[in-house]
């Protein structure tokens, strides 16, 4: 309830202020959004799971962005940047889709 | 004796058990140690709060990021289609005010040549066959069309070349094809073809006299009955009913008994001059019901 109200709250202001994007730090949006999608479905498996820890979670977000977002640098200046996104984007989603699996498995027992 | 245990390697790893081992390992670390104290409990939570609100606020940005630049651009292009759409209006309605003009010149041109005693049909003949007063007749209309664009039955898509679209070469040889069949004159989408008219591309537009045309084209011909026969049994008749039935263009010629053809702009001519002739007498001599040969010089 708590995680959800925060959620809802940061919409809000994303809302509110409708920031404008630099457009250096436009590719790495996407990537961004997916690394933090993938820590958040992770912390919940792992709150379902009762093995939920804040300091694992922060640091995964903080982690996951930042890395998401060098690796992305980094193939833009090596010049393979959409094919390291794309890769970024699939080892991503891959987890964020085990991790629903398992939140599914929790939740619905099926 | 430990038997030797191979990690898997990482993409098994992670098909198989997508959650951070992080996450267990805490979980033991915390059992071993207790429970955490208030302090780091209130402090982690804050924590979590402020990513659950990066993570919104990520997710609110990307979505303005995301809607916000489709609009931008089709605004953009919304605001130049319209900016053309007025500047061709305005180009019409100078158009019509020139016509205005025109025909208010060579009305009191008629009435001074008439009181000078001189022969204004004469005059009248001379313009119908330049091609600077409107004119009616009986005559016929060849009609191109684009051919629609294969598609694609997966996508859905336009795919490949579209070897079916009117090019200015085709509306060349049409016209070509009518001047020789007799035409006295032709209007391309009503665009009056004169001594100086040019059809020619500008990148993917077909411009008449500098005018942008685009599909249907309406080939609008003055001339004899049979035109649309000789049109149909010329050669390039023959070849336009080969591109219909190859390509797809779709070509389709008729015989119209009255039609209305407006007046070319007025060839503002800079550097030629008449030259003068010993014997001053007027070219047509015909009466004003007489077919004028049109002159399909400079083309």
């Amino acid at each position: 309830m708590f995680a959800v109200l925060a959620l809802v709250v940061g919409v809000g202001l994303g809302a509110f202020f409708e920031p404008s994007v630099p457009l250096a730090l436009q590719p790495y949006l996407p990537i961004a959004v997916v690394a933090a999608l993938d820590a958040v479905f992770g912390g919940i498996r792992a709150k379902l799971d009762g093995v939920f820890d804040d300091k694992q979670f922060v640091v995964s977000f903080v982690s996951n962005v930042l890395v998401a977002g060098l690796i992305v640098f980094l193939g833009d200046k090596l010049g393979v940047g959409t094919q390291l996104s794309t890769g970024v984007v699939v080892v991503l989603g891959v987890r964020i889709f085990g991790n629903v699996a398992g939140i599914r498995r929790r939740l619905f027992r099926a | 004796m430990t038997e030797r245990r191979y990690a898997s390697d990482f993409l098994t790893e992670m098909f198989n058990n997508p959650l951070d081992a992080g996450y267990a390992e805490a979980a033991r670390r915390r059992a071993e140690r207790g429970p955490d104290s208030a302090g780091r409990r209130i402090v982690g939570r804050g924590a979590r709060a402020l990513v659950l609100v990066a993570t919104g606020f990520l997710l609110m940005v990307a979505y303005h990021q995301t809607v916000a630049g489709q609009p931008e651009s089709s605004r953009v292009r919304a605001g130049l289609v319209a900016d053309v759409q007025a500047r061709q209006h305005e180009t019409d309605l100078l158009q019509q005010q020139a016509d205005r003009l025109r025909d208010d010149v060579s009305r009191q041109r008629d009435a001074a040549l008439a009181a000078a005693g001189t022969d204004a049909a004469a005059l009248n003949q001379l313009e119908l066959a330049t091609g600077t007063g409107r004119v009616r007749g009986p005559g016929t209309v060849v009609r191109l069309v684009d051919a629609t664009p294969p598609v694609d039955p997966v996508t859905g898509k336009a795919n490949g070349k579209n070897l079916g679209v009117v090019l200015d070469r085709d509306l060349q040889k049409v016209t070509n094809e009518l001047w020789h069949d007799g035409a006295e004159a032709i209007s391309i989408n009503g665009e009056r073809l004169s001594a100086t008219s040019t059809i020619r591309t500008a990148g993917s537009t077909i411009l008449v006299d500098f005018r942008p045309i685009s599909s249907p084209y309406l080939v609008t011909a003055i001339g004899p009955e049979d035109l649309d026969r000789r049109f149909t049994g010329s050669r390039t008749g023959q070849l336009f009913r080969a591109i219909a039935s190859q390509y797809g263009m779709q070509v389709s010629v008729n015989r119209v008994g009255d039609l209305t053809l407006p007046a070319a702009p007025d060839p503002q001519l800079h550097y030629a001059q008449p030259v003068p002739t010993d014997s001053p007498s007027t070219p047509v001599s015909g009466s004003p019901g007489s077919p004028v040969p049109s002159s399909p010089g400079g083309r």
